[in-house]
């Protein structure tokens, strides 16, 4: 079947080439659906991969146009159906991820932006965000503020953190060295290397940084 | 015993899991009461303490941290009763779309509505930014789709649906359906349709 799909895609594809990432399709929704895991599994909110989304959208608008084109009584469309819906399915449960953590974590998201220099949320993103703080911070003002000199701004200095020493299952795709494994209690930090293909479960914000590059990924 | 109503604000939270019982001003005008009147005392107590430190060395100090940790505690629950409450409203906005049923609408405050609209359209801009053209829809596949067509049955009357094909439907109370599923997503989660295994 997905033969068929990059028939139909290998057709259509040539707008991918002015773009800097050069993939087969395949590999395209590979590496959307690593990061739709990615993201569900992290802890905290990772950077954005709005090129990889526009990417696969628009292939997702190319393959709609081609089933438009098949008669309508050819069984293979209704596959062809099934892998857009589920292609758009991946994209769209990956934003929806994104939403959900900027929505709990949005004090704490909003400042560690701004004091990053490459912003973890994109343009729209950050707007919701902004838009959703200055909406939150009014209903809860409107709660608290009934009588004068209340203690009420407390709940903005304390944000919710995501925690970041929750545990993660991860795979290496490339031989790692040196990943710190925080005991905490103590002081004999371990460094641990860890070779390609090997899976473990691992406290995350030892591998935080690793995971943003690439070299690990989350199941 | 101080706190109390606001401990009950929480219970009825905690009863009605997922749906918005009334917004309850009685038991939040009580614990308001309660708040400024510890506010109040405080101040005063404050006050004589700061006279008398010069005179008679009177401190009311334990009996102000008292108070002031019971004001902190209200108003912790008054915060939490009000975000769970926004918590359920957003669920209910992912489900039935930008317009609410008026049986939901009966229940929230003015200030939840305001969030209500504010959310919505925040939620509607962002939705119209992401894609090149039109904007993503994010409210639909809300789960991995397992088959193209799904067997539905009419709940209410509903009269005639118009597919994506042209082709018309009658969807009267009871009568089933082989239909795909894009179609009958939107219906099903309005209630409309109710999906058979």
């Amino acid at each position: 079947m997905d033969e068929d799909t990059d028939d139909i895609l290998n057709n259509i594809i040539d707008d991918d080439d002015d773009a800097n990432i050069q993939m087969t399709p395949a590999e395209l929704i590979q590496k959307m659906e690593e990061i739709w895991i990615n993201e569900k599994f992290a802890p905290e909110l990772l950077p954005h991969e709005q090129e990889i989304v526009d990417l696969v959208l628009s292939q997702i608008s190319a393959m709609e146009d081609n089933v438009e084109t098949l008669p309508s009584a050819d069984f293979k469309k209704g596959f062809y159906q099934l892998e857009i819906d589920r292609i758009r399915f991946v994209v769209t449960s990956y934003l929806r991820q994104r939403l959900e953590k900027i929505e709990t974590y949005v004090l704490h998201v909003l400042k560690e932006d701004e004091e990053r220099e490459e912003a973890y949320l994109s343009e729209a993103e950050q707007q919701f965000a902004l838009k959703y703080k200055e909406a939150l911070e009014e209903h809860f003002d409107n709660a608290t503020m009934f009588y004068p000199g209340l203690p009420f701004e407390d709940w903005k200095s304390n944000f919710v953190r995501p925690n970041m020493n929750s545990f993660v299952f991860l795979k290496a795709k490339s031989n790692v060295e040196g990943v710190v494994v925080d005991r905490g209690q103590g002081d004999d930090n371990e460094i641990v290397d860890i070779k390609a293909g090997s899976q473990m479960l691992i406290s995350y914000k030892g591998v935080s940084d690793l995971i943003k590059k690439g070299d690990l990924r989350l199941i | 015993m101080f706190g109390e109503k606001a401990y009950l604000l929480i219970k009825e939270l905690d009863r009605n899991r997922d749906s918005l019982p009334p917004y309850n001003t009685e038991l939040l005008s009580e614990i308001h009461n309660e708040v400024k009147q510890l506010v109040t005392e405080n101040q005063e107590d404050a006050n004589v303490s700061e006279q008398s430190r010069l005179v008679e060395n009177v401190s009311y100090v334990p009996t102000l941290k008292i108070r002031h940790a019971a004001i902190k505690r209200n108003i912790r629950c008054i915060l939490a009763y009000h975000y769970n409450r926004l918590k359920c409203l957003k669920t209910i906005r992912w489900q039935f779309g930008s317009i609410l049923p008026p049986e939901v609408k009966a229940n929230l405050s003015q200030a939840e509505i305001d969030f209500f609209s504010k959310y919505s359209s925040s939620l509607m801009q962002y939705m119209r930014g992401i894609g090149d053209d039109g904007g993503v829809n994010l409210a639909v596949n809300l789960k991995p789709p397992k088959s193209l067509y799904i067997e539905v049955r009419c709940v209410v009357d509903y009269g005639q649906l118009e597919l994506s094909d042209g082709s018309a439907l009658l969807l009267k109370k009871n009568s089933r359906h082989h239909l795909p599923r894009t179609e009958c997503e939107e219906l099903i989660r309005q209630g409309v349709l109710e999906h058979v295994v």
